[in-house]
């Protein structure tokens, strides 16, 4: 498991974006048109509606008015009659009182003439918006009064006794005409007054036409609208479904892309195990022989250098510089350097060893506390620390965790020794560890105030056998490879942030409950 | 026969070179019984089933088995070697480069008398040889073994 994840994740992230460019093309066109064409219709629909509805509303208060005209008609009309009445029981009342000085007659005449006077100032105020029917009226008016004061002055006569005059007056005065002729009067004016309802009603029958004709468009616009919209969502709705489909079989298309990739990457990664280990195993074979007969090397060269010092003793002349230099100093050398290369070549073989044994254990995740678990690591070195001045703070509260606890303590073990082991001569020590949760994950940061990395070796530390810096420790350039595959193992992943002299921060992050890797 | 027969030492290792080494330490510890050397799995099962000179037919013996045979797996001789009853008593000193726990554990399982890592380091290898001359004189004639 040493590099897969870091691959699979990237091909499913190349994979993914591809397919989805490929789905976002072929919705595109037809969906943003259609969206757009059925919005604009939508739209413009009911702006028609709107408009249709306004003229409606404006055509009804027309019409409002103009049935408030033609009632207005009816009323004069009604008014006009009641004025005729009136006339008719004055002039009768007269006439009953010429004959018959009965007080009764009297009395009808007084009451006409009230009526008639109020009918009057009716009318006069009916009448006030049409010219022509304001001077009928007025003419009406003084011809009343005049035709008043004429029948007054009869009933006054025949009051006093005076019976030939009131009767001569009666036939001779023209009150009889002139009662006539406001009669007729009244008649045009009622005539007046139905030319103005024909002319009235005419207008109105209009504008319920016109109003109906609004209503008639409105309708059939909406049923437009209606029906456009609804084969527009049919269509777009379609369109949808379609996408929809071959979305979902681009979806199964990738789901088996990423689980064929995967499952071919897991094989290949399988394999290069299996080949370190192979390789690593069978490398140290040679090694032993090497080392093995390297001893037997030694000891065959002490017998012969005790051989050289009896030779020394007994033969002093067989012996010269050369033979002396070759036992004495380039055979141990040269044994020294096969010995120490030997080591060195087992100790990296061990290495490969273990991380391939690594990717291969089993990861058992238990609950974990942090803060816990780093001050266990923090006791284990405190000795160390102590020795060089150092200072190691956890900072609480340190997130919880469900992982594998022997690789989390490994890898925090190893950042917090890297940290110690790489401080700045002459600068006190000060080593922070923190956590927190980010994300749905769990980052922990190990911060020192050492000698720093270069930023160009950032990626060069992760690195199996490569180290950065002044080689001044001890170390074979594992920790931090080690570190990497174990937090790759663990679903996680490790970044360094650091300066030359300005320290180093490194920045575990983990998923905050391991999950497993389906097994290929 | 008798508990005074001598016991056969048979070697079951592919590489010269470690055959060489373990033999020599062999002979440093001052043992001087008989080294059987096999480089191969199926020459190791017929030496040790077949031969005339093998542990079957011919008295007691101590089997040093390395894992890593070019034509089969020591696990697999060694397996051969417990469960067939005249040879089930003979002690089996697995020899080999792994030390891998699961391994080890199974070589365990099977019935193997003693473990031992080829170490790199060389002293410690020789140690690890010479200390089977303690191991030799405490083997047992096998039971089964009537007559010899």
């Amino acid at each position: 498991m040493v590099a897969s994840q870091d691959t699979v994740a990237e091909s499913h992230g190349t994979l993914y974006s591809r397919v989805m460019a490929r789905v976002a093309d072929e919705l595109d066109l037809s969906d943003r048109a259609a969206t757009r064409a059925v919005i604009l219709f939508v739209i413009l629909g009911f702006l028609g509606l709107l408009a249709g509805g306004v003229t409606a509303g404006i055509v009804m208060v027309d019409n409002q008015q103009r049935v408030g005209w033609v009632n207005h008609t009816f009323e004069v009309e009604r008014h006009i009659d009641r004025l005729r009445l009136q006339m008719e029981r004055l002039e009768a009342a007269r006439r009953g009182y010429l004959l018959d000085a009965d007080p009764t007659f009297r009395l009808i005449f007084d009451d006409a003439e009230a009526s008639l006077t109020h009918e009057m100032a009716q009318l006069s105020a009916l009448t006030q918006d049409n010219p022509a029917q304001k001077a009928n009226v007025e003419r009406l008016t003084e011809q009343t009064n005049q035709l008043r004061v004429m029948l007054g002055a009869s009933m006054i006569a025949r009051s006093l006794g005076l019976n030939q005059k009131a009767l001569e007056d009666f036939r001779t005065d023209g009150s009889v005409q002139m009662a006539r002729g406001a009669r007729t009067m009244g008649g045009a004016m009622l005539a007046e007054e139905n030319r103005l309802l024909s002319a009235r009603m005419t207008t109105q029958r209009r504008t319920v036409n016109i109003f109906y004709g609004v209503l008639t468009a409105c309708g059939v616009l909406l049923l437009l609208v209606a029906t456009a919209s609804i084969l527009l969502i049919l269509r777009y709705v379609r369109a949808l479904a379609t996408s929809r489909d071959s979305l979902k079989a681009l979806n199964d298309n990738l789901e088996q892309a990423v689980s064929v990739r995967t499952r071919d990457l897991r094989r290949a990664n399988d394999e290069i195990q299996r080949f370190a280990y192979i390789v690593s195993h069978d490398l140290r074979s040679p090694l032993v022989n090497v080392l093995g007969f390297t001893a037997e090397l030694e000891r065959s060269a002490e017998t012969i250098r005790a051989f050289l010092e009896r030779i020394e003793k007994e033969e002093p002349h067989l012996l010269d510089a050369d033979v002396r230099r070759a036992v004495d100093a380039d055979t141990p050398e040269a044994i020294g350097f096969i010995r120490t290369s030997t080591q060195k070549m087992d100790r990296l073989i061990n290495a490969i060893l273990r991380l391939s044994r690594e990717g291969r254990r089993t990861i058992t995740p238990e609950r974990l506390d942090m803060a816990r678990l780093v001050r266990g690591i923090a006791d284990s070195m405190r000795h160390r620390m102590d020795e060089i001045g150092a200072q190691l703070t956890v900072e609480t509260p340190m997130p919880e965790i469900v992982s594998d606890r022997l690789a989390v303590e490994q890898i925090l073990s190893n950042l917090i020794e890297n940290a110690v082991k790489y401080l700045k001569p002459g600068r006190p020590g000060r080593v922070q560890v923190r956590g927190r949760l980010e994300a749905g994950r769990a980052v922990i940061e190990v911060q020192d105030n050492g000698r720093g990395i270069d930023p160009k070796d950032h990626e060069r530390v992760f690195e199996l056998f490569r180290r950065a810096g002044f080689q001044d420790q001890p170390g074979e350039g594992i920790g931090l490879a080690h570190v990497r595959a174990l937090a790759y193992r663990l679903g996680g992943g490790i970044t360094c942030v650091s300066a030359l002299d300005a320290g180093a921060t490194f920045r575990l992050s983990l998923p905050v409950t391991y999950v497993a890797e389906p097994t290929a | 026969m008798n508990g005074h027969q001598p016991v056969n030492i048979i070697m079951v290792e592919d590489d010269e070179g470690h055959a060489r080494l373990i033999e020599r330490n062999i002979r440093r510890a001052g043992i001087s019984n008989t080294v059987h050397h096999l480089s191969d799995g199926s020459s190791a099962l017929r030496f040790l089933f077949e031969h005339p000179e093998g542990p079957v037919k011919n008295g007691p013996a101590l089997v040093l088995l390395d894992l890593n045979l070019p034509d089969m797996s020591g696990t697999e001789i060694l397996a051969r070697i417990k469960s067939d009853p005249a040879l089930r008593r003979t002690p089996v000193v697995v020899l080999t480069t792994t030390d891998d726990k699961v391994e080890i554990q199974r070589c365990y399982d099977l019935g193997c008398n003693v473990y031992i890592t080829k170490p790199v380091n060389y002293e410690n290898f020789a140690d690890a040889i010479r200390q089977l001359g303690l191991f030799l004189s405490v083997i047992q004639i096998p039971e089964s073994e009537g007559l010899g």
